[in-house]
């Protein structure tokens, strides 16, 4: 026992009507790993919370480095070298990463007078620890993301970190970012520190995790080696059913290209782009970040427009110049960045839905159809079984897998004959996934066409009849209807990318 | 490789924002180069220490008004605390026969204190955002005093001879062709505050805190900040200043208006705005407030040599206040375009 940095006994959690934590007991060894894996609200989260004193058990009890707690403070739990790296790295965007790696722990040591040769002293003192070469005086809204990462973490590691906790932190990152952040994980590791791992990647849980912990509707679902589990059984006891995702085939007769695109052309972004799409088609657009896959996208929506190229909507040519002319043509997209473009985050379920919609449910001077306007987004909340209170819940609160289905409902609202959905499962759980994928594979039956961006092999997979494979900003391969049936038609995939980036890709 | 770009390109951007305070020194001089050259009577001692005596008011609530800013907040009552703190001040002289300078200050500021602790408090209970508290406190501070205090004027005569000899005093003087001419001794009083809000702001860990709420609140939460005792620090302090501001203004027009600064804070807010201290909060820099306001002094009170009509006041400010938040934005846009966000 005495190698536990931490041990939670039957901590109880309830918010109003929801039991968010029911009885869990769980024990981090020094030294290790740990994956939380869960569905979205399955009580990871809240878990981290109570930890790290952002809020009281209701019942049970901490054991921290052997002292008891009931309830912690937030600086109760650092003192104890509880950090948490939370979604959002909670980093100040205007201030430089040497600040932003000493501020904490300035903070939590009482200062007050601000020493700013001890607060670069920290800051390269932690970068050198971990052996990584940052600017710290840059602003950490100048910094990539995998630069913010780190910066995080020296944070962390800073305030005398001995358990650490990291919140999906490789949602926003490529590939490389993504090995480059596994390989300090392990670093941290070797430094004897014991680091706490939450994410929805189960290929990453597998590849640097020790223990794994399983959280379902707030309850403990079991510990596991990380050997005694593979992807199936973690799926499996994390949504409590087998997940089987289901496999898209195009079963319309109609083949009238419904888009066709011709030697499309932006300098820099991508080259000599041609295709075309069909009503029903589900084509799988797959690169690595930086192969112009988003750039190309965005084209089609009226943003980013192309240099050269015809672009053939239903029959007759069309410049897609901005978004409103794509609306009214019948495009539209899903963007990568739903927190920030998809969604009015502090209106309602209702109003969300609806927004795509609002000239068609009210004309000239008419207020707007309520009565319609609350059909609609009952509709939506029910094909895709949104899970929340109400229609008039404020999407900001919703899970993200149930936030990003809400985005789906709002454009499918719309009808519209071209779907462009850029990474639409980016941090959902598997169960939400299934659920977006039966979505949008129905409206595919219905003839809507989509064109669809992933970096996950499965999910492409699955979904797409047809796959595009982009790399150095050209169109390298297409693999039509025949070709996805094929046996090997995923390993050619993964052997294209790969190859695309001179690097080899984990599959 | 990827990260040796962003640290380069981060390095040269850190380079822009400092040069922020680097564009307004020269548009200052260079428009102090244009007034000089259409009438060389501008270049005179008499005009520094004039534009001198004129802002020293402006930068003293600047400063406060910078830490608020910087807190993620902003304050419309300001002028309002400066004008209850200075006219009960000065009204509690006048009736108990008191002639203190230190009297004056110790009034003012104690109350100007309880005061902005009041916006913080309700900032953050009612939370809402801060322009419509202070916006109507500012006229509740206003109205309090003149319903329930008194809203006489007092005029040169009865003004306590500490404030008027204060408001006419000089640092030194000096001998030029035009007369006798003198540093107006409000400059004690601003250096104070200039000083004292750089080390607050880059020295101090309740500075930084400030400057970190305004970053994120949340993050600065979850670092252990307490965000209420920052608000309290932050709006007391201008609070504490507007009052200083106050005295040192009625001192100067030696004379106490129950209707006087009230109305006149989007002019400061607007020097603060050019200055490049972020409306949203968490940026902002002291030298920045100080050209901020300098210009808009500057222009103010240089027309006059430019044989120009004070209307043209409003036509330069309003056109530099668009002109410094649209170079912002532009370059924000400029930026998110080459990360494939299309916000506009």
């Amino acid at each position: 026992m005495s190698n536990l940095v931490l041990q939670a006994r039957a901590l109880s959690k309830k918010f109003v009507g929801v039991q968010a934590l029911d009885k869990v007991s769980l024990g981090i060894e020094t030294g290790t790993i740990h994956c939380l894996a869960g569905e979205n609200g399955s009580g990871k989260s809240t878990f981290v919370k109570t930890i790290s004193g952002l809020y009281q058990p209701d019942e049970g009890d901490i054991l921290l480095n052997g002292n008891v707690y009931t309830g912690l403070t937030p600086v109760q739990a650092m003192r104890e070298g509880v950090q948490v790296i939370y979604q959002d790295l909670s980093l100040f965007p205007h201030m430089s990463l040497a600040e932003n790696i000493a501020l904490n722990r300035l903070r939590l040591s009482g200062a007050k007078i601000v020493d700013w040769k001890k607060i670069w002293r920290i800051a390269k003192e932690q970068t050198e620890k971990i052996g990584v070469d940052i600017d710290l005086n840059a602003t950490a809204m100048e910094t990539s993301m995998a630069g913010r990462q780190i910066t995080a973490i020296c944070r962390a590691l800073s305030q005398d970190a001995k358990l650490l906790f990291m919140d999906e932190p490789t949602a926003a990152l490529t590939r490389q970012e993504v090995d480059r952040l596994l390989k300090v994980v392990q670093e941290l590791k070797n430094k004897g520190l014991s680091v706490v791992f939450i994410s929805h990647k189960l290929d990453e849980i597998f590849r640097i995790s020790d223990n794994i912990t399983i959280f379902r509707d707030g309850k403990k679902i079991g510990d596991f080696a990380s050997g005694q589990l593979d992807e199936k059984s973690l799926a499996y006891h994390m949504t409590g059913r087998d997940v089987r995702y289901p496999r898209y085939r195009r079963s319309l007769g109609d083949d009238t290209p419904l888009l066709q695109v011709k030697g499309l052309n932006k300098q820099g972004h991508y080259q000599d782009v041609s295709f075309q799409i069909r009503p029903g088609d589900i084509l799988g657009l797959i690169g690595l970040l930086g192969s112009g896959r988003t750039e190309f996208a965005l084209s089609l929506f009226g943003l980013n427009p192309p240099e050269e190229g015809v672009v053939v909507f239903e029959g007759e040519t069309v410049r897609v110049a901005s978004p409103v002319e794509a609306n009214r043509l019948g495009i539209a997209l899903l963007p990568e960045d739903r927190g920030s473009q998809g969604l009015f985050k502090e209106r309602g379920i209702r109003e969300n839905v609806t927004s795509t919609l609002l000239g068609r449910l009210a004309s000239g001077f008419r207020a707007l159809d309520r009565e319609k306007e609350r059909e609609i987004a009952e509709e939506g909340v029910k094909k895709l079984r949104i899970r929340a209170p109400g229609i008039e819940t404020p999407v900001g609160t919703l899970s993200g897998g149930n936030a990003q289905k809400v985005v789906v409902a709002k454009w499918s609202a719309a009808n519209p004959k071209l779907f462009i959905m850029d990474s639409p499962t980016v941090g959902i759980d598997i169960g939400s996934k299934a659920e977006i994928y039966e979505m949008v594979q129905s409206f595919a039956r219905g003839g809507m066409a989509v064109l669809f961006i992933t970096d996950e092999l499965e999910e492409l997979m699955c979904n797409c009849n047809r796959v595009l494979v982009m790399g150095n900003h050209r169109i390298i391969a297409e693999l039509d209807e025949n070709a996805m049936t094929q046996s090997d038609a995923e390993r050619r995939i993964a052997d294209l990318i790969g190859g695309s980036a001179g690097k080899e890709v984990e599959v | 490789m990827r990260d040796l770009m962003g640290d380069l390109t981060g390095r040269i951007r850190h380079r822009r924002v400092n040069a922020t305070e680097g564009i307004l020194a020269g548009i200052i001089l260079l428009y102090c180069v244009m007034v000089a050259a259409v009438n060389p009577a501008f270049l005179s001692v008499e005009t520094l220490f004039d534009i001198v005596r004129s802002s020293s008011t402006a930068v003293i609530v600047g400063m406060g008004l910078l830490l608020v800013m910087l807190s993620g907040g902003i304050d419309v009552s300001f002028m309002s605390i400066a004008l209850f703190g200075s006219y009960v001040a000065a009204y509690a002289m006048i009736r108990l026969k008191i002639d203190s300078l230190a009297f004056a200050f110790a009034v003012s500021i104690g109350l100007g204190t309880i005061l902005g602790l009041v916006n913080a408090l309700l900032v953050n209970w009612l939370n809402l955002p801060p322009f419509i508290v202070t916006l109507g406190t500012q006229n509740l501070f206003h109205g309090v005093m003149t319903t329930f205090i008194s809203d006489k004027t007092f005029g040169a005569g009865v003004i306590p001879s500490a404030l008027s000899k204060f408001g006419s005093a000089t640092l030194f003087t000096l001998k030029t062709r035009q007369g006798v001419m003198g540093l107006t001794a409000a400059v004690i009083p601003m250096s104070i505050a200039v000083l004292l809000t750089w080390f607050i702001v880059s020295h101090t860990l309740v500075g930084r805190g400030v400057v970190a709420m305004g970053n994120s609140p949340e993050s600065a939460r979850r670092a252990g900040f307490n965000l209420l005792k920052l608000r309290l620090f932050a709006y007391g302090y201008i609070g504490a200043l507007s009052a200083v501001m106050g005295v040192v203004y009625i001192s100067q027009v030696n004379a106490v208006y129950p209707n006087k600064l009230v109305g006149s804070e989007l002019m400061i807010i607007a020097g603060a705005v050019i200055g490049g201290v972020k409306d949203t909060g968490g940026r902002g820099k002291v030298l920045g407030v100080i050209l901020g306001i300098t210009i808009i002094y500057l222009l103010n009170s240089t027309l006059i040599f430019l044989g120009l009509s004070s209307s043209w006041n409003n036509f330069f400010v309003g056109t530099l206040l668009v002109a410094s938040v649209g170079v912002t934005s532009w370059q924000n846009r400029r930026k998110n375009r080459k990360n494939l966000l299309f916000t506009e």
